[in-house]
């Protein structure tokens, strides 16, 4: 667990001794905060209709595009950098475990990832501030977060697996994008056609979220694929060892 | 196939240089005795600890300085040498005891704040040196550690490697390139060549003898070597 800590922390202070996380901050906050005022603004012309409003936050294209976008970049360099300079080597060769390395990388990711969000709980308090008029349900709110925190574990996870395959991170930034824009193409309302599409269809369960219904489907196929795809990295970065 | 049929084996406070041409499998030995590697077939221990079964408990005994040295160029030195140890399981005033004493042997005590990236290639050789002397391990696997190094920091490292043999009973193993390097420290030479053990011996029986590893120590001066050549290697 110690070890754990140790690999933990030094992500974390990867992204931070770099201008990694204040750019992608700077990024993520614009694209949420005008998802914000575009709630606000719908909030201000139709006070009735709160639960839509909320669901601007969480469900609307400025949503999405900060979620594709925040996952390949927050996780296409876990590996990639550190076998192109040949830090894995070394990091290997101290005695730490393939699973703490993985779990590790995936939670200075996710953390990273979840930071970038907190800031956006002040909205939470600018509309219990100024918005009482409006009476806005507070569930919505709590499972869009639940919904973003599930699908943001998920995508990470794809983002961390893609990381492995490359020791490029240009590549394996790509392949992130490839692979998640296919999983949200498929998902697409009118898309992919079969019921697996829409089962998979992270616009539909984040609508539902955003609504305020947590499908226990949903959180078990977001938990299940983020620990599948973790387990396949520590498989994967055992073979790399081997070869 | 990188190895071929190689079997070594070093004691308690041996240094074995490994000396080859390109391609001969220095390395590739380096990396399956320091478990990033696993062999194809056959087999290698650390303190005891096969490689791969133990792969654990042999990487808690070794220290282990890849070619080119690389480490997390953000970092600071002291900062990047606390990260490694706790990985080793280091905490505390343990830590910091080690830390004061890997970075006087490197001649670091006036950089633990100095970012790795803005530093010489010399002086990051020393950090990865601090890196596999910080637990104080039992064995240390050096791939090219002078590679690029100017004379006088090459010295420097060198007498450190010399003292962890002496004085604490480790056992070396590096590659090299150089002749020199093999003479001033090693008290047996292994050369590859084509993934095959090609010779061994301590560096005067190879420069004494015939054939492609006496062609090695060729116009090196050699202590042991006899014609009036010893100590003229010495540092």
């Amino acid at each position: 667990m110690r070890n754990f800590f140790e690999l933990w922390r030094r992500e974390m202070g990867a992204y931070f001794h770099t201008s990694m996380a204040y750019g992608l901050g700077a990024i993520f906050m614009a694209l949420t905060g005008f998802s914000f005022w575009r709630m606000v603004d719908r909030l201000a012309r139709m006070p009735a209709d709160a639960v839509n409003a909320i669901g601007m936050l969480f469900d609307s294209p400025l949503y999405w595009m900060a979620m594709l976008t925040m996952a390949p970049m927050l996780t296409m360099r876990l590996f990639s950098e550190e076998r192109k300079t040949g830090t894995l080597e070394m990091l290997l060769s101290a005695p730490v475990s393939s699973v703490q390395v993985v779990l590790a990388k995936f939670a200075g990711a996710y953390t990273m990832f979840l930071l970038m969000w907190l800031p956006t709980v002040a909205y939470s308090w600018v509309l219990r501030r100024f918005g009482t008029a409006v009476g806005v349900d507070f569930g919505p709110l709590a499972a869009g977060y639940l919904g973003t925190a599930l699908i943001g574990g998920f995508f990470l996870s794809v983002g961390l697996f893609c990381s492995l395959c490359s020791r490029h991170q240009m590549v394996a930034g790509l392949l992130c994008v490839a692979a998640l824009g296919i999983l949200f193409y498929t998902g697409l309302p009118g898309r992919g056609g079969a019921a697996w599409g829409d089962f998979v269809s992270a616009t539909r369960h984040m609508a539902d979220f955003a609504r305020g219904t947590v499908d226990t489907r949903a959180v078990f196929w977001y938990a299940s694929s983020a620990v599948l795809l973790l387990f396949l990295s520590v498989l994967l970065l055992e073979s790399r060892r081997l070869r | 196939m990188a190895l071929r049929g190689v079997s070594l084996s070093a004691g308690a406070g041996e240094v074995v240089a490994l000396m080859g041409p390109n391609g001969s499998g220095k390395t590739t030995l380096l990396r399956v005795l320091a478990g990033v590697l696993a062999p194809t077939a056959g087999g290698a221990r650390i303190c005891g600890f096969d490689v791969c079964e133990d792969s654990l408990k042999a990487r808690r005994h070794l220290g282990y300085l890849p070619e080119n040295t690389p480490l997390y160029g953000e970092m600071r030195v002291a900062e990047f040498l606390r990260f490694r140890g706790g990985l080793r399981g280091l905490r505390g005033t343990a830590l910091a005891g080690r830390l004061r004493f890997v970075l006087e042997a490197c001649g670091l005590e006036e950089l633990p704040k100095a970012v790795i990236n803005r530093l010489p290639r010399g002086l990051r050789q020393r950090v990865g040196f601090a890196d596999c002397l910080l637990h104080a391990p039992e064995v240390l696997l050096l791939d090219e550690p002078f590679n690029g190094v100017d004379p006088p920091h090459a010295a420097a490292l060198r007498q450190v490697v010399r003292a962890e043999a002496e004085t604490r009973g480790c056992t070396v193993v590096f590659s090299t390139h150089q002749p020199q390097d093999a003479a001033l420290l090693a008290g047996r030479v292994a050369v590859l060549d084509e993934g095959r053990l090609a010779a061994s011996g301590s560096p005067a029986e190879l420069a004494a003898g015939t054939g492609p590893a006496a062609e090695w120590f060729a116009g090196v001066a050699v202590p042991g070597a006899g014609g009036g050549k010893e100590g003229a290697a010495a540092e």
